[in-house]
């Protein structure tokens, strides 16, 4: 499903070059849902950048379901991205002036290949999966950073992704919150079969995934 | 991806995020405001004296104007008619002289009295006699007229007079039927004036003795108190003046052109300064939304980090800035539009009066034009703020989304 072969990223800073990622081979099976550890600096965002499709890499490759994605033009990768690959972000990621209902629609209503109608109802439909369809009128403001994260899950789902990245989505939450939102893309990763990679540092929670892959300083550890 | 959908989306965002800092938004729509009024109104403005000026140069037909060497002569009057004086040329002085370079010529007699009747007591009228067939300086300035052509027994009146078309005036006891009145021209001579066929005046001849006791010389048949002279193309006012001067004994000749080159020299000035204002107002203008855009997409990039990475393509991040950005500079030129129009109206006033100063009648553009001019300001307005926001969102749009969504600065 997903495939790293020499995956490198090195930023060029005014100190010279930071390898920051330094020749990944990694391999996930469709519908696994795989934690990536490592130490603050070790890499791992950069790494989940690349794989997603929002930073390119300096090397190697990224296959997603055999496509190389940092093969395709930029608006082949942005149609990509709204089609194949949703992401849950660990910052209020929702758009502040859209409801919630709306929030969710948005990558149904920038790929435009659905009806209004039937945009609004999937959106509904995600929305009452992570049991918030309650709330479809609210604004971001008038919800709990808890019920955004779900919002913003909700949308992630929304193209019906293979592939649901994360990075620490949750270490902004207090723990009960933390723990039911990990629960939460757990139970969706099984139920839908989405291939789920999250970056954490809390490894208790990482302790419930079905792989785990150490990172540090650039590379992948056994 | 179907692209009515997704400019829909766009221009919804857009539109949302017009209204999330409304303070801001107002802001820019208020400077855009001022920029197209002073726009709108500078251009409007400068239309509408630009067709007075063309109409009210081409109404003065009259090059040169050849009197009696010892007439007097006010050069800014001289345009329309010759002035009055008592110093008179014999009818026939330029025919007889057959000087080259004329295209047009016409005699004037003008009898200036306060024995007519017409007027108060003591008010010195101007009774001009011309003929309507050779005529090219006062038939061109009427403004309203009965139908048909002007019949001997007719008047034009000046500006400055006034009576109703139709009625009757008598001078020295003879009835006269208003004909015509002139439209402004600026110039006392001929806003008082009354100007009748040069045998109506003629034939006041025997009236104005049994009044004054002597017939004027001007109202010998043999008289003429001056001519209105039109150069034939490529004909230079000194040249003719020289052919005139040398050809015909006892005459002034008086040349009017370098007045009129004066204005029309004035006006382009003025009409490329405006110009230079315009670009300089939307230059500094774009400018603004420049650094206005790139504090809002600063303040965004998260945003359209997120936007990018659930699949908007860069082009759609630069086309919400794009079109925020045109429906504030659209809206603010159309509110500068009606400020503009407010203006015009405060300077209405002053301008229209400048104008007839100068003898210009002041004319309004034609409603078409103002509405080009409008149309123009609005699309001018968002334009100016498509190009500022443009530059911002490209090299935004541009940015890896990684660092969007997680560098600061
Ligand atoms: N945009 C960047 N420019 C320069 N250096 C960066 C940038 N992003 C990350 N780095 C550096 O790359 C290394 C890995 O960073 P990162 O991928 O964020 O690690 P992690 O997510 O594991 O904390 C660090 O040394 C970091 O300072
Ligand atoms: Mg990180």
């Amino acid at each position: 499903m997903l495939a790293c072969r020499g995956l490198t990223k090195q930023y060029e800073t005014d100190r010279g070059p930071v390898a920051a990622v330094r020749s990944v081979d990694l391999d996930i099976e469709s519908g696994c849902y795989a934690a990536i550890v490592g130490r603050s600096g070790s890499g791992k965002s950069s790494l989940l950048g690349m794989i997603g499709g929002l930073s390119r890499p300096t090397g190697g490759r990224v296959l997603i379901g055999g496509t190389d994605i940092w093969a395709l033009s930029e608006a082949g990768a942005a149609a990509f991205r709204n089609a194949r690959i949703g992401f849950v972000f660990q910052f209020a990621s929702l758009l502040p002036n859209l409801r919630a209902l709306d929030n969710v629609a948005l990558p149904a209503r920038l790929a435009g290949t659905m009806s209004r109608r039937a945009i609004l109802e999937r959106a509904l439909e995600r929305l009452a999966d992570v049991g918030l369809d309650s709330h479809a009128e609210a604004f971001p403001f008038e919800l709990s950073s808890g019920e955004q994260r779900r919002v913003a899950i909700a949308r992630a789902l929304m193209n019906d992704p293979a592939l649901l990245l994360g990075d620490e989505p949750t270490s902004d939450l207090d723990e009960q919150t933390e723990r039911e939102i990990m629960a939460l893309l757990r139970d969706i990763s099984r139920s839908r079969g989405t291939t789920l990679v999250l970056v954490t540092h809390n490894l208790a929670l990482a302790a419930q995934a079905q792989r785990i892959v150490h990172i540090a300083d650039g590379v992948v550890v056994p | 991806m179907s692209a009515a959908s997704s400019c829909r989306l766009v221009l919804a965002l857009a539109v949302q995020n017009l209204g999330r800092r409304q303070s801001r938004t107002l802001l820019l729509v208020a400077a855009i405001a001022v920029a197209s009024a002073v726009t709108f109104g500078g251009v409007v403005a400068m239309r509408s004296v630009v067709a007075s000026m063309q109409i009210g140069l081409s109404r003065v037909g009259a090059d040169l104007m050849v009197v009696n060497q010892a007439a007097l002569t006010n050069l800014t009057d001289a345009l329309l008619t010759v002035e009055p004086t008592d110093s008179t040329l014999p009818a026939d002085a330029l025919a007889r002289a057959d000087v080259a370079g004329i295209a047009r010529l016409a005699a004037q007699r003008i009898l200036r009295t306060d024995q007519s009747g017409l007027g108060g007591a003591g008010e010195l009228v101007d009774l001009i006699g011309f003929d309507p067939a050779t005529d090219f300086t006062i038939l061109p300035w009427l403004s309203e007229r009965l139908t048909g052509p002007m019949q001997p027994g007719d008047v034009i009146l000046g500006a400055a007079r006034n009576l109703p078309l139709g009625t009757q005036v008598v001078l020295f006891g003879q009835p006269f039927r208003v004909y015509g009145k002139l439209a402004r021209t600026g110039s006392g001579t001929q806003e008082r004036g009354v100007f009748l066929h040069m045998a109506s005046l003629i034939g006041l001849g025997d009236d104005v003795q049994a009044r004054t006791g002597a017939v004027p010389p001007m109202l010998e048949p043999a008289n003429v108190t001056g001519f209105l002279v039109q150069l034939a193309p490529g004909v230079s006012e000194l040249q003719l003046r020289f052919a005139l001067l040398s050809n015909v004994a006892g005459i002034k000749v008086i040349v009017g052109g370098s007045l009129l080159t004066g204005i029309r020299q004035g006006l382009v000035a003025l009409l490329g300064g405006l110009v230079l204002l315009v670009v300089a107002l939307s230059a500094s203008t774009a400018v603004m939304v420049m650094v206005l855009f790139s504090a809002i997409m600063a303040e965004r990039r998260r945003e359209m980090g997120l936007l990018k990475a659930i699949g908007a393509r860069p082009g759609q991040i630069v086309a919400i800035a794009v079109a925020e950005a045109a429906f504030a500079t659209a809206a603010g030129g159309a509110l500068g539009v009606v400020l503009g129009l407010l203006l015009l109206r405060l300077f209405e006033r002053a301008l229209v009066h400048h104008l007839s100063e100068m003898g210009i009648p002041f004319l309004w553009l034609d409603g078409a034009g103002t509405a080009a001019i409008a149309a123009l300001c609005v699309a001018g307005a968002a334009l100016v703020g498509m190009a500022g926001a443009w530059f911002p969102a490209w090299r935004m749009g541009r940015r890896d989304t990684h660092d969007l969504l997680w560098k600061e600065g």
